[in-house]
């Protein structure tokens, strides 16, 4: 708890434009490697895009199962229509 | 339930977020990433519930409740650990070219998923509907325990990125308000939506078990 509280102390003191007591500026080292293209994308718009990412992952997820348990009911439909045809055929 | 989540992912994206270094916009994942590991756990709990009352009555409903609830939160549990490499890949690990870097609570999270998938294995290994239900039922309710070990207790006590690790504070001391606005409806929202899911399939598996008698689904 106080390491927190520390934490934020130190960055409110720190700070040149933070807007909460949340906020925080980094003071480390960047790194080392230049972005390459696909993360010079990712990277933009500070970082919007990787939550667009994680968003359609779990968009793209759901619908996925969604089509998964589609293509067990038209299973259950075809053997359905086997079975009334069959029963048809003992006529 | 549709309009719900709708409203999270709206709130997501157009509310503030405190802007924290490294993180930027990215923190909004919380309300994404997160909760897909709390569907998970609910969707253990009402799977073990419903393995340990099939040890007690013996139908077959139980069993198959059991099934399709830890089909859909094992489903869920992938796309948790998805979200979470790529939520990594281009934050902490950004300038790298790390996906996986063997975080506690990462990979205790992939050996849970893995410990459900020997459960559909073991499932699929057997063909009477009946024995298959009660041995399927036992390693559900082994399976369940060991997740509060695994997701809960062990990553706490190793050092990680994540919160509430060592040397990390704890999620509640360092989450903005406005964060937790968001944050607690999407977790209702996504368990909400495993909820849709999963009773979808306990529906289609009945109607499996009436025509062949064999639900697996």
């Amino acid at each position: 708890m106080e390491q927190a509280m520390q934490a934020v102390q130190d960055s409110l003191r720190n700070a040149e434009s933070v807007a909460t007591a949340y906020d925080s500026i980094w003071g480390g080292t960047s790194p080392a490697a230049a972005p390459s293209p696909l993360e010079q994308v990712m990277l933009s718009n500070d970082k919007l895009f990787v939550v667009l990412v994680v968003v359609l992952i779990i968009w793209f997820g759901v619908i996925f199962f969604l089509l998964r348990t589609d293509r067990k009911i038209s299973g259950l439909e075809r053997s359905i229509e086997d079975r009334i045809y069959e029963q048809d055929d003992e006529l | 339930m549709i309009v719900w989540l709708s409203v999270v992912i709206l709130a997501g994206f157009l509310l503030n977020v405190p802007r924290i270094n490294i993180l930027e916009h990215t923190a909004r994942n919380l309300y994404f990433h997160v909760p897909m590991w709390f569907t998970m756990m609910a969707a253990v709990f009402v799977s073990a519930f419903h393995s340990l009352k099939f040890l007690q009555t013996g139908e077959l409903i139980r069993d198959i409740r059991a099934t399709q609830a830890a089909r859909v939160g094992a489903w869920f549990g992938v796309m948790g650990l998805v979200t979470g490499i790529f939520w990594a890949r281009f934050t902490w690990y950004a300038g790298t070219k790390v996906w996986w870097n063997f975080d506690p609570r990462q990979t205790m999270a992939a050996l849970q998923i893995l410990i459900y998938g020997a459960y559909f294995v073991l499932r699929s290994a057997l063909h009477d509907p009946d024995k298959r239900a009660r041995i399927a039922a036992v390693y559900n309710l082994f399976a369940a325990s060991t997740v509060p070990f695994l997701l809960y207790v062990i990553p706490r006590q190793m050092e990680s990125l994540h919160p509430g690790a060592d040397g990390n504070p704890a999620f509640s001391e360092i989450t903005a308000p406005i964060m937790r606005l968001v944050f607690y409806p999407a977790i209702i929202g996504f368990i909400g939506l495993f909820w849709v899911l999963y009773t979808q399939r306990v529906r289609v598996a009945w109607i499996k078990l009436r025509l062949t008698r064999d639900p697996e689904l």
